[in-house]
């Protein structure tokens, strides 16, 4: 599903050059769960920005699907993106204006879905996660763990092939953090590509695959039982 | 999409309600004030359209060598011009002033009441213009001694009766004469021609209703005193017609004045084409042109408010922006977000607007003494326009704040790195100091025209016009025991101990004088000299003693030189204008000199210090006194105790003296400064424009310092942890705002002083701009600009630097 080779981004201000991924290569399959590990700047965080296309590399070649799509421009990024991929943050990013089911509407919304398509669907994601009794109320009233469900619920709903999840119990105690984590392996063994960057080994046990990166390279790989 | 865009917006504006109140109020302010400016443009700008035939009608009007212009020509040229230029269809003349007088309804204990509004008109007046003619038929006013009413003068005089065909007295200058009402009116307040009676013309074609005034005289070319309005044929070239018509005046008028006749479209009667036509109007242009620029100023304000507050707010909803992004938002549809809320915020200031207009319309009437409303703004195509720019501006300041925000990257949005950057900040700056710089602008216009008010108002005029109470003489009455009784009346005014000095005249200063003639010379005058305007007024041998006008040489005129009749007189007395002007090296040398108007020969007995007749916006004219027991204006100086007893007597007198008369009296000195009722107006809008700029202004400082508080909290409670005082804190965050007041004061100063020195031009004596009122003006917007910075800076000052340090 996906496969990058080289990738090369390089961070410059008038000083200084950071190097956030030097010649990076790996693949990762449809229906795998793959975690990323490594310290603090090594490059995680840029990588999986470069993976959800929002931010351009530098060098080298992304294909998604087996197309490359390193050089897209931003409507064709955007268009990819909305019909592909889900997002889940480490800090829920979940717009405080709107309430829990207008949250998870959002990309519905932006891919064109009907008014009442989208309720069918929506309220399907929340029941899932769980989260339905909780429908109108706004993210300030819910609990870190539940408002990191609305924002699985929210990457779920428009049932993309590939999953992005950046740090996504890093605000989570063990509790919520397994509940999160336990969303994500149900996910993937319905079929939904995973990648997700996180600092925990208890997370990435969860996985199939972990990636270990320094200063923009990948040093080690591991399958995990 | 659109509802959730929607609910979106309204819950940003209630979730930020500092930031929505100041958008809000501030965008309310400036539409308020520019849909007020503009009605008043509108009314402006409709005067006269309702005449149907607007587009073909022009005034016949003077023009002197000097390009000086006047409407009052002599009414012979109408049936002159019709008969000899077929390209005139018809004519309508009426005049102005010469028909004022007393009117009383016939009948039993009617009450007699001065007309000023009144005049005479011609038969086909009502058929020539489109005025409402709510009852009788058009034609009737072809017949002399007949009368049309307004609907207003109706029912003063006659109450809830039917005034048709009911006999009104009028008793002027051309003596009594009763009038049969055939007709009422309603003129609208968007018309030049203003009348509350209009009498039959006609009446005036009988010589016998002259009452010995032949210069009124119909078919006359020697007396400019009525208003000549001529249609033609379509298509007609009105300046080819304007050289027929003076080559006309030049073959049948016997005394060469130089004067050229002119057509003025009816259309530019009340406001000129352009700043450039010179020719007389009711309306001003200037002032309509000053009061728009003012409105776009304004709104320009609240626009440069409304980016600025969005922009820095912005930086809180970059957040939401990139979650948008990330899930899927192009950045066509986040402009379409933004641009939305946008619309929903101006839509709110627009409806907010509209009550502040309609609440403040009363004051804004009273101001600019005129009755409009939002409906005036229909009147002309300009709401068109009007609209347009609210729509435009609103979009584009909607439109640059929704490209802001949608461009934002979302990787910087979630990783918070926007709110640490000065993106817009330049741009932050140079509309805040724009705003400044308008307002100090405002500020120091204000000051000016105060500063030139005082001036005119406290400047020695030459001439005392303090307690001095003029009556308005007799019009009733007028018979052979007149004189007799006018003469008793004033030596009886004379022997009252309150009465300190009194005086009889044709004229009084801050009235305009009795009529401007030329055809003045002396002995050494060049050629040309006789087409010199001088001003000409009727006075007894008081008047300079009553006015205190002192004399620069010769003498006073005697008792027996005012009794001598008109045509008799060989006396006359100069001011220094106008024995300079006659060529005079001296005052004294034009004593005793004589001096010729075209053919008679009158002596200068003495010549006037030169005294302010007229407003200071004037140069002083040059004047001839002539000697005359003239009662139009009756002043007497009265001593400042017992002042309502004092003319309860003065009025007892007078109804003894001239009974069926109204007793009307004015104050000179208040009646002297009426003539700056225009600059008191334009004080009051320049007041109010100034402060309602510098409040729009300030909210916006407001909004931006609370903005630049929450921006820095952390840097604050970091400053205050190292021993920063409330003073430090104060002055960090306010010093970069008042940096840019400083920098607007620097742009206003020469803009503003360019603009002051312009509109004082208009003005013959002038204050002179000093140097202090740009401090003062620069002042004044830095400590306004500073009070209002503080409040937020002092309470972030003061705020718990560890609750500050927990907030990141």
């Amino acid at each position: 599903m996906i496969k990058i080779t080289n990738l090369e981004k390089i961070y410059r201000t008038e000083e200084v050059e950071t190097v956030a991924l030097n010649k990076l290569s790996f693949e990762v399959k449809e229906g795998e769960f793959v975690a990323v590990m490594g310290p603090s700047g090594c490059g995680k965080s840029t990588l999986l920005n470069i993976l959800g296309l929002l931010d351009d590399p530098d060098a080298g070649s992304f294909l998604f699907n087996g197309i490359e799509v390193a050089k897209f421009n931003e409507r064709k990024r955007a268009d990819l993106r909305k019909h592909n991929i889900g997002f889940v943050f480490q800090s829920f990013n979940l717009i405080d204006e709107l309430t829990v089911f207008e949250n998870v509407e959002l990309p519905l919304i932006y891919t064109g879905v009907k008014t009442a398509e989208r309720k069918r669907i929506v309220e399907e994601a929340l029941d899932k996660m769980q989260i339905m009794h909780r429908r109108n109320h706004y993210p300030q009233q819910l609990s870190g763990g539940q408002q990191q469900r609305v924002a699985v619920a929210r990457a779920v709903v428009n049932n993309p092939k590939l999953i992005l999840a950046d740090e996504p119990t890093g605000n989570l105690d063990s509790s919520n953090g397994n509940e999160v984590m336990q969303l994500l392996t149900d996910l993937n063994e319905q079929g939904t590509t995973i990648v997700m960057v996180t600092h925990s080994e208890h997370d990435a046990r969860y996985s199939h695959r972990v990636i270990r990166m320094l200063d923009g390279q990948t040093v080690m790989e591991n399958l995990m039982a | 999409m659109f509802r959730l865009y929607t609910k979106i917006a309204w819950r940003n504006l209630v979730r930020n309600k500092i930031y929505s109140v100041i958008n809000v109020a501030g965008l309310a302010l400036g539409i308020t004030a520019f849909l007020l400016i503009l009605e008043y443009v509108s009314f402006e700008k409709s005067y006269n359209n309702f005449h149907k035939n607007l587009r073909n009608i022009y005034r016949l009007i003077n023009e002197d060598v000097k390009g000086v212009t006047w409407p009052q020509v002599e009414p012979g040229w109408a049936m002159k011009a019709k008969e000899s230029l077929p390209e005139i269809t018809s004519y309508c003349r009426f005049e102005e002033g010469t028909a004022k007088g007393i009117v009383r309804a016939d009948g039993e204990n009617t009450e007699p009441f001065r007309e000023s509004d009144i005049g005479y008109a011609e038969g086909n007046f009502f058929e020539f213009f489109d005025f409402n003619l709510l009852k009788g038929q058009a034609a009737a006013l072809k017949a002399p001694n007949t009368v049309f009413i307004s609907q207003k003068t109706a029912t003063k005089y006659f109450g809830n009766t039917d005034p048709i065909d009911k006999v009104m007295t009028l008793s002027n200058q051309f003596g009594e004469a009763k009038y049969s009402v055939k007709g009422i009116f309603n003129i609208p307040e968007n018309s030049d021609i203003r009348y509350e009676m209009v009498f039959s013309l006609e009446t005036l074609k009988n010589p016998a209703n002259l009452n010995g005034n032949n210069w009124a005289a119909l078919d006359n070319l020697g007396s400019q005193y009525i208003n000549t309005y001529f249609q033609l044929s379509p298509n007609t070239d009105y300046k080819i017609l304007e050289k027929k018509l003076t080559n006309l005046r030049n073959q049948l008028k016997q005394d060469k004045d130089g004067v050229v006749f002119r057509l003025q479209p009816f259309a530019n009667v009340h406001l000129p084409a352009s700043l450039s036509d010179t020719y007389q109007t009711t309306g001003n242009l200037k002032y309509v042109y000053i009061l728009t620029t003012i409105a776009f100023l304004i709104l320009l304000i609240a626009w440069f408010n409304y980016i600025n507050l969005s922009t820095a707010n912005s930086l809180k909803r970059a957040n939401e922006v990139g979650v948008r992004k990330i899930v899927g938002a192009t950045q066509g549809s986040l402009v379409m977000q933004f641009l939305g809320e946008s619309i929903l915020v101006n839509i709110l200031g627009f409806s907010l607007a509209l009550v502040l207009v309609t609440l403040i319309q009363p004051v804004f009437n009273q101001v600019m003494k005129k009755e409009i409303t939002l409906a005036t703004l229909t009147r002309t195509s300009d709401w068109i326009r009007g609209f347009a720019l609210l729509v435009v501006g609103s979009l584009l300041s909607g439109i640059y704040t929704a490209y802001t925000l949608s461009n934002f990257n979302p990787v910087e949005t979630l990783k918070n790195k926007l709110t640490k950057t000065t993106k817009g900040g330049y741009l932050r700056k140079t509309l805040v100091v724009s705003q400044f710089a308008i307002s100090i602008a405002l500020v120091l216009a204000t000051i000016l025209i105060y500063q030139q008010l005082q001036y005119m108002q406290n400047k020695n005029l030459g001439m005392n016009a303090n307690q001095m109470l003029v009556i308005r003489g007799p019009e009733i009455g007028r018979d052979s025991t007149y004189k007799q009784r006018k003469s008793s009346f004033l030596n009886q005014v004379q022997s009252e101990s309150f009465v300190q000095d009194f005086t009889a005249s044709g004229t009084y200063p801050g009235g305009w004088y009795n009529f401007n003639t030329s055809g003045f010379t002396q002995p050494g005058s060049k050629s040309g000299d006789e087409l010199k305007s001088y001003a000409f007024a009727i006075i007894d041998n008081r008047y300079l003693d009553a006015y205190q006008i002192k004399l620069k040489a010769g003498r006073n005129f005697t008792e027996a030189e005012c009794a001598v009749e008109w045509n008799d007189n060989s006396k006359v007395m100069l001011n220094e204008r106008a024995a300079a002007e006659l060529g005079f090296m001296s005052a004294e040398e034009a004593v005793n000199k004589k001096i010729k108007w075209d053919e008679r020969a009158l002596e200068v007995v003495g010549v006037v210090k030169d005294y302010h007749h007229t407003s200071l916006q004037r140069a002083i004219d040059p004047m001839i006194f002539y000697p005359q027991n003239n009662s139009t204006y009756m002043a007497v100086r009265l001593g400042t105790q017992h002042m309502k007893q004092d003319i309860d007597r003065l009025e007892t007198l007078y109804k003894l003296s001239f009974s069926g008369n109204p007793f009307e009296y004015f104050f000179m000195d208040e009646n002297f400064n009426k003539q700056y009722a225009t600059e008191q107006q334009y004080g009051q809008l320049f007041t109010a424009a100034a402060v309602w700029a510098i409040f729009i202004a300030c909210l916006g400082l407001f909004g931006l310092t609370t903005f630049s508080v929450e921006s820095r909290t952390k840097e604050i409670g970091i400053r205050k942890v190292l021993g920063a005082s409330i003073t430090d804190i104060t002055r960090l965050l306010s010093g970069d705002f008042l940096k840019l007041v400083i920098i607007a004061a620097v742009i206003a100063f020469p803009l503003a002083w360019f603009g002051i020195q312009s509109w004082l031009q208009d003005f013959a004596y002038r204050v002179s701009i000093e140097w202090w009122v740009f401090i003062i003006a620069g002042a004044a917007a830095m400590l306004i600009a500073f009070a209002t910075i503080s409040i937020q800076a002092i309470k972030a000052a003061m705020s718990n630097p560890v609750k500050n340090l927990r907030t990141e």
